[in-house]
């Protein structure tokens, strides 16, 4: 039996190995992981599919390994015999479910699957071959495909059987257009140096004194092309104001207690999350997407939160599903839990993807207002700085309060200013009328 | 003396080497096309399907006559004149290579008789009756063919052993004729012997005759041979041949028993082999399999840039249509088109009788690959234009991909099954699925509606035949 890399989740097809568990002639069993990819923003665990000895390890550490790739050959420990061809693929599937013959492009980038604005062509061995059947094409379809150097094995068939016919081919064109369009502004993380290196690349630092050189990590590989994507494509807008959360305070302080007792805690961020959701929910296009390929705005009428979590390797953006759906109490504590995962690095790609919206809260550390930059495909991002004592005018009397700064990067294309200044005055409202009966449910 | 130029030369006018100099030609190349023997058209046209086909049909002729006495029509039992029948045959041969000498000519394509041999990546020698000639060429394209197998065990210059070539100058009927090789050439032979009155006996050294073509295909020619030929062996292993007078003593191993018989000619049709021998090849770049075909890729590309190698040469199946495929591949991607080979569907046709026909996936084919199928089949009883003209021994099935419902093979038996197969190719290539094919209207009363029939029957909805619903 063999083992091979699984499909990774949207859009990963090639990971790192950064460990591996077992050695050649060890006993596993069926679930036990035999080895860990780090892809793109997570390290993701390969589990076996059945119990065995494991006679070769085709991969030694640090290798780049693709969708596909034969990493692992297994003898089944039990008796039962191994199928009439004598070997049998086992296609590990994490995540996703199993594939179609011929699977649409998957999308670009770990969290761009919300809004599909790029569909990319996945590498061959993405494709399960599946012997003696070549694409069902006419000739001239063939001959087309060849001319332009097009795997028709790639290209969706839209015909009866899966038939791919000239306007199929068409479509896939136009599609890697885009990509490469987008390509030029992001570049693809592990292993495919396709961009043009930047200036610095060219000066040797040394000559001006001692420099000492780490090699970027696929994270911060990752991390360079989000942003530089979400830098060139995304025109941005930061909206700035300020919520006076005396009162939110004083609430925390009320039920922090309480909280302690269920194993939970509660943060400002929490609050935010739980202030934040109806506001998205009076202002859809803040947590819209723009299609540009289909030119269609999509509404998402789910609430997964992405949460930037600093950890040691770098920025990691897990979501938080169904927010909405969640009390406080459940989400401080699927908050907590998952970040300590991110800090681990034991967040799945799966669970970095679907957001709708992002949260970056630099309270903790101790700063002031910044100005994020939009996680793309999402239309916006809430930046959260320090609370501070501040002395403000209230009902003509000079008061001290406390005043979180608040800055919404937006996607200008599809947020207008105005949208924008209405989503902030209407998120100040929220923390500053904040419900207790939020705080109560669940408790 | 002072070489001739040329962009492209072909060595070789069989299927392969004239598609290739006319199709060069039609792209605006000046082309010299090669040819040792005086007529062109290779072994196909001169000893090959041609002169098969026209014998096989002066065969069917006898055959149908002395079976239609159950119609009410009585024949006498027809006199055979064997140099007239050759020479309506010749006729017809040279009708064709003369057509093809004057499309050459049509087309300013130069035509040299003589045998070619090359002195390097770039120049051919030709000898021709008028003595040497020296081509200095762009591209050449080899398309020299193959020959029928004669091992040296059986060549004792008697030719009373012969070869496909000889077999079809039908110098005579002999009484008892042995079939060394029960492929498709000696199946074809053996029932134009059988019918003009030979006593045929096949010893196929494997276990099944007519290998290749899927069981149920070749079963109701077996039962038709099994009436007209004296017998069929398999699993025999020919040891020996020898002169005995004017017969030929033939000893062999049948069913692990030595036996030894006298035969009035020996039929030896056990393979072809290619002719890569004495071309100068060595002074090219071109490299050969461990056969003898030349290595080429799936553009038809040799190991040497100028050279191109198309047809038997290049290995693969042995088929004309196959070399002239290839020669248009090698001809595009001369003139920088991109072609290729890949995925292209070539059909074969064993002209028995009943004839068989299929093409892309074999049922067998499936089951060594592993590839999940279903096959549905449609019986020629229920097809009333075969039970017209009494001919039923048929089947018509369809290999098929039950996921996507696509079709991947076709295979037809029965009578005109070659004709019937274009369809099949037609429908493979397009990546048609089996409701293409239902859907598609077929004239009534023919055979082709036995294609249609088994597609609907895939669905379990064939008006004439009857299987549960799906």
């Amino acid at each position: 039996m063999d083992v091979r890399v699984p499909r990774l989740g949207e859009g990963a097809d090639s990971g790192t190995v950064a460990t591996i568990f077992v050695k050649e002639g060890d006993h596993i069993r069926k679930d036990q992981p035999v080895l860990e990819i780090e892809s793109e923003k997570a390290v993701a665990t390969i589990p076996c599919t059945a119990d065995g000895r494991v006679t070769a390890i085709h991969v030694k550490e640090g290798d780049v390994i693709t969708v596909g790739q034969l990493v692992l050959s297994i003898a089944e420990g039990s008796e039962q015999s191994a199928g009439e061809g004598g070997r049998r693929v086992i296609d590990v599937t994490v995540g996703d479910e199993e594939e179609d013959l011929h699977p649409l492009p998957a999308v670009a980038g770990p969290s761009a699957d919300a809004a599909v604005p790029v569909e990319s062509a996945p590498v061959a061995s993405d494709i399960p071959e599946k012997a003696g059947l070549p694409p069902a094409a006419a000739p001239t379809v063939r001959k087309m495909a060849r001319e332009l150097g097009i795997d028709l094995r790639l290209v969706r068939g839209s015909e009866r059987g899966g038939r791919i016919i000239v306007a199929d081919l068409k479509r896939y064109v136009q599609q890697l257009q885009q990509r490469a369009t987008m390509t030029q502004l992001t570049p693809m993380p592990a292993g495919v140096p396709s961009r043009t290196p930047s200036r610095a690349a060219a000066v040797d630092f040394a000559q001006w004194g001692p420099v000492r050189k780490e090699k970027v990590s696929i994270l911060r590989k990752t991390i360079s092309a989000r942003m530089s994507e979400s830098w060139a494509a995304v025109p941005r807008v930061t909206q700035f104001d300020e919520a006076d959360i005396t009162a939110l305070l004083q609430l925390k302080k009320n039920y922090d207690k309480k909280y302690e007792k269920k194993g939970a805690r509660l943060t400002l961020t929490v609050l935010a999350l739980k202030a934040l959701v109806p506001v998205l929910k009076r202002h859809p296009i803040v947590n819209a997407s723009l299609d540009e390929i289909s030119g269609e705005i999509v509404f998402k009428e789910y609430y997964h939160i992405g949460i930037a979590v600093d950890t040691e390797q770098g920025l990691i953006v897990p979501v938080l599903r169904d927010v909405d759906k969640s009390t406080l109490l459940q989400i401080s504590l699927d908050l907590a839990q998952l970040a300590e995962r991110a800090r681990q690095r034991k967040v799945g790609l799966e669970e970095m993807q679907g957001g709708t919206f992002t949260v970056s809260n630099q309270g903790g550390i101790g700063s002031g207002p910044f100005t994020p930059i939009v996680n793309v495909p999402e239309a916006a991002i809430l930046g959260m700085g320090r609370g501070m004592l501040k002395p403000v005018v209230r009902k003509n009397r000079i008061e001290k309060r406390t005043i979180v700064p608040l800055s919404l990067s937006y996607d200008h294309r599809l947020v207008d200013g105005a949208n924008a200044a209405r989503f902030m005055v209407d998120l100040v409202q929220a923390f500053e009328n904040f419900n207790e009966s939020d705080l109560k449910a669940g408790l | 003396m002072k070489p001739q130029q040329t962009e492209v030369v072909i060595v070789g006018a069989g299927p392969g080497g004239y598609a290739a100099a006319f199709y060069a030609a039609d792209k605006g190349k000046k082309v010299v096309l090669v040819e040792q023997d005086k007529r062109l058209g290779g072994v196909c046209l001169n000893t090959g399907c041609i002169p098969s086909k026209t014998l096989l049909h002066a065969s069917k002729l006898v055959a149908e006559a002395a079976e239609s006495g159950v119609r009410g029509i009585h024949y006498e039992k027809p006199r055979i004149d064997l140099s007239q029948m050759r020479a309506w045959k010749d006729s017809i041969l040279e009708k064709l290579s003369q057509g093809i000498a004057a499309l050459a000519q049509r087309r300013g394509v130069e035509v040299m008789y003589g045998r070619g041999y090359f002195e390097d990546s770039s120049t051919l020698r030709v000898e021709t009756s008028e003595g040497q000639k020296f081509i200095r060429f762009g591209k050449a394209i080899v398309a020299v063919g193959s020959k029928a197998a004669m091992p040296t065990a059986f060549d004792l210059g008697n030719p009373r052993i012969m070869t496909s070539t000889e077999a079809l100058e039908i110098e005579e009927v002999p009484g008892d004729l042995l079939i060394v090789g029960g492929g498709y050439i000696g199946m074809e032979l053996g029932t134009v012997y059988a019918t003009l009155g030979s006593s045929v006996v096949v010893a196929e050294a494997a276990g099944a005759v007519l290998g290749g073509a899927d069981a149920d295909l070749v079963r109701p020619v077996l039962r038709r041979v099994e009436k007209s030929f004296k017998e069929i062996r398999t699993g025999v292993k020919v040891q020996k041949m020898s002169t005995a007078g004017r017969q030929i003593k033939v000893e062999m191993e049948v069913g692990g028993k030595n036996i030894a018989e006298l035969y009035d000619r020996v039929l030896v049709s056990v393979g072809r082999q290619p002719n890569s021998d004495d071309l100068g090849l060595a002074n090219t770049k071109v490299t050969l399999d461990e056969k003898g075909y030349i290595k080429v890729n799936e553009r038809q590309e040799t190991a040497d840039s100028n050279i191109f190698a198309i047809g038997d040469i290049a290995g693969g199946v042995l088929l004309a249509h196959k070399a002239t495929k290839e020669a248009r591949i090698a001809v595009e991607v001369m003139t920088g088109e991109s072609s290729t080979f890949e995925h292209i569907i070539i059909p074969a046709v064993v002209f028995t009788d009943p004839e068989i026909a299929w093409c892309g996936l074999t049922e067998a084919e499936a089951h060594e690959k592993g590839i999940t199928v279903e096959v549905s089949k449609f019986p020629w009883s229920a097809s009333g234009r075969a039970l017209s003209f009494d001919r039923v021994d048929g089947l018509t099935k369809l290999i098929i991909d039950p996921k996507s419902e696509r079709v991947l093979g076709v295979g037809i038996v029965g009578a005109g099954a070659g004709e019937l197969i274009g369809e099949g190719v037609l429908a493979i290539e397009m990546g048609a699925t089996a409701r293409d094919l239902a859907e598609s209207v077929h004239p009534h009363p023919t055979l082709s509606e036995t294609i249609a029939e088994c597609a609907e029957a895939f669905y379990g909805t064939a008006v004439h035949t009857y299987s549960r619903r799906k």
